[in-house]
């Protein structure tokens, strides 16, 4: 993570190299902020680097719900991960409800939920109404999907 | 008092009908969702923000007040009622709380964080009032240069006075202060850092870091270590708030408010400081010392007013400097910039009638928070049972709905979702998230005025410490920045907040770590 922020800030030093400064202009320009931030951002990356290659560990953070003793699970991320993505692709071709359907089933099936029926049925409940509230209540641009445009076009 | 004048101007455009139904429903909603466990103030603000964009400026704000103390408010419910720690600000109130409410006493420490976020919330309202106009009088002079010497100070202050690593708060500042730059540079028009795609150049969004950040990382990150089995909530049943409880909160509610308030307002500002302080200060003066750490009413009333009085206290650097002090400022801040409204020192005069409708709303949310909390704790109580995979996914789909609405554009969902990735990684190595969104906010506005500052000296960089007022606040950042390093050469790393408590509460020699959230060690005990 250190080193990943410390090459951001080169990056952002060598990128703003790049940056179109107008040729009139003798005040400081738009370079000359991302030198400052790229610069800090390399320093606190190399001291975070040290630091972290000596021992020191961050709090890991805290909620609720977080089990402190769990190791973490990377199939639970990867999945949603997945799962975020497809729907992400998948609205302006089926629409939002049944894209977060899909998204919400596979979500609530990672985390544990029993079954397969009840996460696709709470999912398409759950979103066909937000839907409803938001596009028809509240005037909120989302794609509806074929069906769902034609059924509630008479609102 | 012209402030009181305002403020009643305020009440006649709060209390129309349309608008007290706004307030109602930023209120319920606020609540609805901070008392979701995992969902922070910070959050809920950020996952409401796209539903007040359909409204007029006047009744988003007059939402966003109720969704404001709701969320505070919904988050102690929280802490009292579930088995497990919550946000850092509540911290000390799940500690009492928590117990008060395994002994049969959730009652009287709901009704006590009730009434003590009411008092705070109510008294810290109308010092912001009384006070605001006051300080925008003292900014009205202040220059360019001094005001980056404020963006300066807010950013030591948020990134190493809060939380247990100074460096990692810098490391997740700079990640905020690179999204903030990603886009067109205002003053030339030069696109920066858009690596070529054409939607980066209006910038990165703020609802989609801000939800990213919080909602799609939260969800990631609990999803990655998730406590299962089945989820543990107190009953709310014993003794009412009697009279004997009244008697022994009201001072703490008092002392709660005066650590909340000047704290909240100070540039870092946040909750956790007053809320621990509070807890030490009741500690130490109750007549019941040894029931501390086994449910005191003291240790709920007053970190309970504290926190709510940071939250207002808050607002003060907000509204008349527009420098957000903590997350959820900086989400609002955000809704000002989304309506095109210009924060800083002149938004209490372009913008009177908005600023003292929000104060006022503020004060009419808090009283409509006492009186439907108390009755409806019941319908909260089903909202903490919500089984964890459905609570997750549908935290996803809002975090998709509000995203998605913004720009209509799938690719802000996979920028979110890359946020979201960063978020979580964020948690897991221990950097906080604040920071990040604290730098995406005020970055733009400190670079603005840092280059308008240069641009009237001519490049000549000692117009930055020309005069004092930019000198005792850039001295005070120095401080900040370098502070902790000294106290850590001097007397070893520090300690968290948990470990002090742990340290004063003398009859419970119990390693920290076991001490959060492990239920099996909890019951033992």
């Amino acid at each position: 993570m250190a080193l990943l922020l410390a090459a951001l800030g080169l990056y952002l030093i060598l990128d703003a190299a790049n940056i179109a400064v107008p040729g009139s202009t003798n005040q400081v320009g738009p370079r000359f902020f991302p030198y400052l931030i790229g610069g800090v951002v390399v320093a606190t990356g190399v001291a975070l680097a040290v630091r972290v290659w000596r021992g020191d560990q961050g709090p890991a953070d805290e909620s609720e719900d977080v089990d402190p003793d769990a190791p973490t699970s990377w199939r639970e991320v990867g999945i949603i991960s997945v799962a975020f993505l497809a729907h992400a692709l998948l609205i302006n071709v089926v629409g939002w409800p049944l894209a977060v359907t899909l998204m919400f089933a596979t979500v609530a099936w990672a985390l544990g939920a029993r079954g397969i029926v009840r996460p696709l049925i709470a999912g398409g409940i759950a979103s066909v109404v937000v839907w409803i509230v938001f596009v028809k209540a509240l005037n909120v641009a989302l794609p509806g999907g074929t069906i769902l445009e034609w059924l509630t076009d008479w609102f | 008092m012209g402030a009181l004048g305002d403020l009643a101007e305020g009440f006649s455009t709060a209390l129309t009908p349309q608008n007290l139904l706004f307030a109602l429903l930023g209120v319920l909603l606020g609540t609805a969702v901070g008392v979701l466990p995992g969902i922070g103030p910070a959050m809920t603000v950020a996952l409401l923000l796209p539903v007040t964009y359909v409204l007029e400026p006047t009744s988003a704000f007059i939402m966003f007040a109720g969704i404001y103390y709701g969320g505070m408010y919904g988050g102690s419910t929280t802490s009292i009622l579930l088995n497990t720690p919550g946000e850092s600000s509540s911290i000390m109130t799940a500690l009492e709380g928590n117990k008060m409410a395994r002994a049969g006493r959730g009652s009287a420490a709901l009704a006590t964080a009730a009434l003590g976020s009411f008092v705070a919330g109510t008294i810290a309202t109308l010092l912001l009032a009384l006070l605001a106009p006051t300080v925008v009088d003292l900014a009205i002079g202040i220059t360019a240069a001094d005001y980056f010497a404020i963006c300066v100070l807010s950013f030591v202050a948020v990134a190493t006075v809060l939380g247990a690593s100074p460096l990692r708060g810098l490391a997740s500042l700079g990640i905020g202060l690179y999204l903030g730059l990603v886009g067109t540079d205002v003053l030339t028009g030069q696109e920066r850092f858009t690596i070529g795609v054409p939607q980066l150049s209006d910038g990165i969004d703020v609802v989609v870091v801000a939800v990213g950040l919080f909602a799609v990382g939260e969800a990631l990150y609990v999803a990655s270590r998730l406590r299962r089995g089945p989820v543990q909530v107190m009953g709310t049943s014993g003794a009412w708030f009697t009279g004997a409880d009244l008697r022994r909160s009201w001072k703490p509610w008092l002392r709660g408010t005066a650590f909340g308030f000047p704290l909240g307002a100070m540039p870092a500002g946040g909750a956790e400081i007053p809320t621990f302080l509070s807890y030490a200060t009741e500690r130490k003066l109750s007549k019941h010392p040894e029931e501390f750490g086994k449910g005191a009413i003291e240790g709920v009333a007053g970190p309970e007013a504290a926190n709510n009085a940071a939250a207002a206290g808050v607002l003060v650097p907000l509204l008349t400097l527009g420098i957000p002090t903590s997350a959820t400022a900086a989400i609002i801040l955000a809704a000002f910039q989304g309506y095109g409204i210009q924060t800083g020192p002149t938004l209490l005069t372009t913008e009177s009638g908005l600023v003292w409708t929000l104060i006022a709303s503020l004060l009419i949310g808090n009283f409509m928070l006492l009186v439907l909390n108390l009755p409806l704790v019941g319908v909260w109580v089903k909202l903490l049972r919500i089984p964890r995979p459905y609570l997750y996914a549908g935290i996803l789909m809002f975090a998709s709905l509000g995203s998605y609405a913004v720009n209509a554009d799938p690719l802000d969902l996979v920028l979110l979702l890359v946020i979201g990735l960063l978020g979580f990684f964020m948690r897991r190595y221990g950097w906080p998230v604040a920071p990040a969104v604290i730098g995406l906010i005020l970055g733009p506005i400190a670079e603005t005025n840092l280059r308008r500052a240069l641009a009237i000296s001519g490049g000549d960089l000692s117009v930055l410490v020309d005069r004092w007022v930019s000198r005792v606040v850039l001295a005070l950042a120095l401080l900040a920045l370098l502070g902790p390093i000294v106290l850590r050469l001097v007397r070893g790393p520090r300690a968290t907040p948990e470990e002090l408590q742990e340290a004063g509460t003398l009859q419970r020699p119990v390693a920290a770590g076991r001490d959060r959230g492990d239920d099996g060690a909890e019951e033992d005990r």
